[in-house]
C-alpha cells in the first residue's frame, strides 16, 4: 500500500520519534510504514487517520487504485 | 486496562530483564564455586544448583514473550518471525549435528551451547528482519 503518513508528518513537523510516541509504537514501526515495508493493521490504521484527522483512505491507498 | 504502547512494554521488559538476568549470573556462579569448594559433589546438590540455574532461563523466556505480546505490532510480527528462523536454523543444524554423530562422523557435543545458540539466531534474525529486509 502507498501512504501519505511522511508528507502529513512534515506538515506538522513532526519527527519520527514524536509521531511514535502519540500512537504507543516504535520509531521502527512509523519508518517501516513511511518507507513501504510494513502495512498497518486496521487498528493502527484508524488510529493515525484519527490523528492526521484524515479520511483513512486519503492517508493509505492500494496500490492497485493508482 | 489501557493498552500498552511500546515504550511501557520495553520499560516492563528491562526492569524484570536485568535482575532475571544478575541472578543467573549469581546461581551459575556462586553455585559452582561452592560445588569446588566441596571435597566431593553430592550429585542430588549437583542436580538442584543446575535446575535453579534453569529458572531464571525459563523466566527470561517468560518475560520476553509477554514483551511479544505487549509490544507494538511491527516489533511483534519481526520477533515472531525471527523466532521461526532461528528455531529452523537450529533445528536443522540439530539433525545435522545428529546425522553426523549418527555416522561416526563427528563427536558430542554439549547440549547446553544450543541454548545461546537459539538466542544468537534470534537476535541476528530480529536485526536483518528490522533492517533492509524489512517484513
Amino acid at each position: 500500500m502507498k501512504n501519505t503518513l511522511r508528507v502529513l508528518r512534515a506538515e506538522r513537523g513532526w519527527s519520527q520519534a514524536a509521531l511514535a510516541d502519540a500512537l504507543g509504537v516504535s520509531r521502527q514501526s512509523i519508518n517501516a510504514i513511511e518507507t513501504g515495508k510494513y502495512d498497518p493493521s486496521l487498528p493502527l490504521a484508524f488510529a493515525i487517520a484519527r490523528l492526521f484527522e484524515r479520511p483513512i483512505e486519503v492517508i493509505f491507498s492500494d496500490e492497485a487504485d493508482v | 486496562m489501557t493498552q500498552p504502547t511500546f515504550k511501557s512494554a520495553n520499560r516492563r521488559y528491562f526492569r524484570a530483564f536485568v535482575p532475571i538476568m544478575a541472578l543467573y549470573l549469581l546461581i551459575l556462579m556462586a553455585g559452582k564455586f561452592y560445588l569446588n569448594s566441596l571435597t566431593a559433589e553430592p550429585q542430588a546438590l549437583q542436580v538442584a544448583i543446575a535446575l535453579l540455574a534453569a529458572l531464571p532461563m525459563a523466566a527470561f523466556i517468560g518475560i520476553e514473550l509477554r514483551f511479544i505480546a505487549e509490544t507494538d505490532e511491527y516489533t511483534r510480527a519481526i520477533r515472531y518471525k525471527a523466532i521461526a528462523f532461528a528455531a529452523g536454523i537450529l533445528v536443522t543444524a540439530i539433525f545435522t549435528i545428529g546425522f553426523l554423530q549418527l555416522f561416526d562422523a563427528m563427536g558430542a557435543i554439549d547440549v547446553f551451547w544450543f541454548g545461546p545458540a537459539f538466542f544468537g539466531l534470534y537476535g541476528l534474525s530480529s536485526v536483518y528482519l528490522g533492517g533492509k529486509a524489512g517484513l
